[in-house]
């Protein structure tokens, strides 16, 4: 890709590798925040992502949880969404025909409530238009029941990997939640278990309490924080699993800047993913990539996938993937 | 379905106005989003400083190339653009929501508010003039320093009847009150607190009194996409249509995003319980 012609500007290689999945850019639109894009096609292009994640769907319609559902909190917010969909069979019958005419690559998500719903909702997912891989959210820490969620556990997290690896043949992504002690044997269960890819990481789990009200905001007491304000949480969570894993991984949690893309990129991410910082500024794709691409060059790199690990001792050669 | 005519604009403050302790009225020049609002939309501010998430705020005047917001200080937004000084840059989104429709028949109108709940009014009541259609307008607040905007609204030369909770402005009571003391509107149109507009749907539908208020809760993205501030919604109805049903569901109610499939919605397709 790179090109030098005369005085032209070298142009910077954005592609990058997500198992055999290919994104044109490192840059994606995490799951939950962005539809399909079109809400966001009046201000902006989405296919400046690399690839969109689908809000993550169930086996079954659900409603998700009362409200006041959503509350701001400093630098982020709090979600307790509860996985609102309209379940499986409605999304293949009436959502996923217009796939075919998506803006860019498509990631679909999955959640469940066991492994074999996740195995059986996944599978229908594989070979739709335009999806290049598929994300199970065994993190969603909205969920009521602490059983759950899936990637508290390595054992539970592997299950699923597994289940869901033996039904599809596209690459496989596990997104985990940064709400336990250790990342890394998770990460590593993933892997083992065939996972292509990890996402890291889902919301923070935590709660606002409405003092003049004298009771929680939320009507489901806690939900998942997002945004800048779990942003060091989230590059060390990155940084954590690096050391562990060879598949690559998605960093995301409260990137608003390419300043903070490359955090994650050079913490060992391979790619990045936006999700609430969409809501503040949905021109928020395009600055982030030129100024990861402005980095590549400053630091003379003919590949954006060569930032990845540059910060981390894990990758002993300081330019491109392991 | 409304049309989703919006911009994303750089707007600069060109006036800040304290009404009463705690509320503000400032004007903003933003002439994309001006030239097109409408009656019950309102914009996103992105206000400077650590905050993730836009602000809604109701568009209250809107003239040639300015618009102005009439808010309170709730929280550390709302605090934060109150001591923005005049000439700051802020990105706004807009205009957002759908509008409340004005009827091709000439009857009259009775506008119930509530509080800051008058601010989708300003742009009502001139479509009213325009059109030259007959409106009344009833405003209700806890008390006389919660009642902001009328004197703007009676500038236009509308009539407005007051009432106060603790009768220290106007009759005392509250809207709903008023509202039964009069002949039987032929349209109402309402905005305010939810447990006002609760009141008000159960008066209009009795009364099969055509209704249509503009809703609020917690936004997150204001764009439709996080499903956040979700409102149960009788099924079918035309705003229910941002959530798509599934075939084998025997559900009695959808669910519709206050924040782009309303903030308008009928009375009687709002389901205050599910
Ligand atoms: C479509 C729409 C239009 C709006 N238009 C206006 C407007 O024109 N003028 C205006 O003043 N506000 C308006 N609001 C309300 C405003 O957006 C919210 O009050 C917002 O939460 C304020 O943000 P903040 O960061 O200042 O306070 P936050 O930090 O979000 O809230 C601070 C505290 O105030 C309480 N609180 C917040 N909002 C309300 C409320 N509405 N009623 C009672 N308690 C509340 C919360 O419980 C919280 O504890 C609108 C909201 C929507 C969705
Ligand atoms: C409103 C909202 C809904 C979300 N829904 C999902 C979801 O359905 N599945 C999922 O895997 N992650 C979901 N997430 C988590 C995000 O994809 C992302 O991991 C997290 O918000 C951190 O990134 P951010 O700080 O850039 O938003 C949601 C986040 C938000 C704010
Ligand atoms: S605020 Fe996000 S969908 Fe309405």
């Amino acid at each position: 890709m790179a090109t030098l012609n005369g005085s032209a500007q070298p142009r910077i290689d954005t592609r990058v590798r997500i198992g055999s999945a290919r994104l044109k850019n490192p840059l994606v639109a995490a799951s939950g925040c962005y539809n399909r894009g079109a809400e966001f096609a009046r201000v902006v292009d989405p296919a400046a992502y690399g690839a969109i994640v689908l809000k993550s769907i169930t086996a079954q319609p659900r409603l998700g949880n009362a409200m006041p559902r959503v509350a701001p909190t400093p630098a982020g917010m709090l979600n307790a969404i509860g996985l609102q969909g309209p379940g499986i069979e409605y999304f293949l019958t009436h959502e996923a025909p217009a796939l075919a005419s998506a803006p860019t690559a498509i990631i679909a998500s999955v959640a469940g409530f066991s492994v074999a719903e996740f195995a059986a909702v996944a599978a229908r997912m594989d070979g739709l238009p335009n999806v290049v891989a598929i994300e199970l959210d065994v993190s969603c820490p909205n969920v009521d029941r602490e059983g759950e969620c899936f990637a508290a556990d390595p054992d539970s997290t592997a299950a699923v990997v597994a289940a869901v690896k033996e039904r599809v043949s596209l690459p496989v992504i596990a997104k985990l939640t940064p709400n336990v002690a250790d990342i890394k044997p998770i990460a590593l269960a993933a892997q083992s278990a065939g996972a292509d890819a990890v996402s890291l990481i889902n919301a923070v789990r935590g709660m606002a309490v409405d003092v003049t009200a004298a009771r929680p905001v939320l009507a489901n007491v806690s939900g998942g924080l997002s945004g800048p304000a779990i942003r060091p949480i989230a590059v060390n969570a990155v940084w954590e699993a690096a050391k562990v894993l060879r598949i690559p991984i998605i960093g995301m949690g409260g990137i608003e800047t390419g300043r903070d893309a490359l955090e994650f990129l050079m913490a060992g991410a391979t790619a990045v993913a936006i999700g609430t910082a969409n809501f503040r500024d949905p021109l928020v794709p395009l600055r982030v990539l030129r100024d990861i691409e402005k980095e590549a060059e400053r630091r003379k790199l003919s590949t954006v996938a060569a930032l990845t690990g540059l910060a981390h001792p894990s990758f002993a050669t300081k330019t491109g993937t392991r | 379905m409304p049309a989703h005519q919006q911009s994303l604009e750089d707007a600069t403050l060109v006036s800040r106005e304290f009404i009463a302790p705690g509320f503000w009225h400032l004007g903003l020049r933003s002439p994309h989003i001006a030239g097109r609002a409408g009656a019950a939309q309102y914009v996103a501010v992105d206000i400077p400083g650590d905050f993730a998430v836009r602000l809604p705020l109701g568009i209250w005047t809107a003239d040639g190339d300015t618009l102005s917001l009439l808010f309170r200080e709730w929280g550390t937004r709302t605090e934060r653009l109150a001591r923005l000084p005049v000439g700051t840059t802020l990105s706004l989104l807009g205009p957002l929501g759908n509008r409340f429709t004005t009827p091709t028949s000439a009857k009259g109108a009775t506008i119930v508010a509530g509080g800051l709940g008058i601010v989708p009014f300003w742009l009502l009541a001139k479509e009213y003039q325009r059109a030259g259609i007959a409106l009344e307008v009833i405003v209700g607040a806890r008390s006389k320093d919660l009642l902001v905007g009328v004197d703007t609204l009676r500038e236009l030369g509308i009539t407005i009847a007051t009432c106060t909770d603790d009768g220290s402005d106007g009759t005392q009571g509250n809207v709903i009150d008023l509202l039964r003391a009069r002949p039987k509107p032929d349209l109402i149109y309402g905005c305010g607190p939810p447990a006002m507009l609760r009141a008000l749907c159960s008066f209009a539908n009795e009364r099969h009194v055509p209704c249509q208020i503009s809703m609020e809760e917690t936004f997150g993205c204001s764009l439709g996409t996080c499903w956040g501030c979700v409102v149960p919604v009788r099924r079918g109805c035309d705003q229910a249509t941002g959530y798509p049903r599934a075939p084998a569901d025997s559900r009695a109610y959808d669910l519709a995003r206050v924040c782009i499939d309303g903030t308008v919605f009928q009375a009687a397709d709002v389901l205050w319980q599910r």
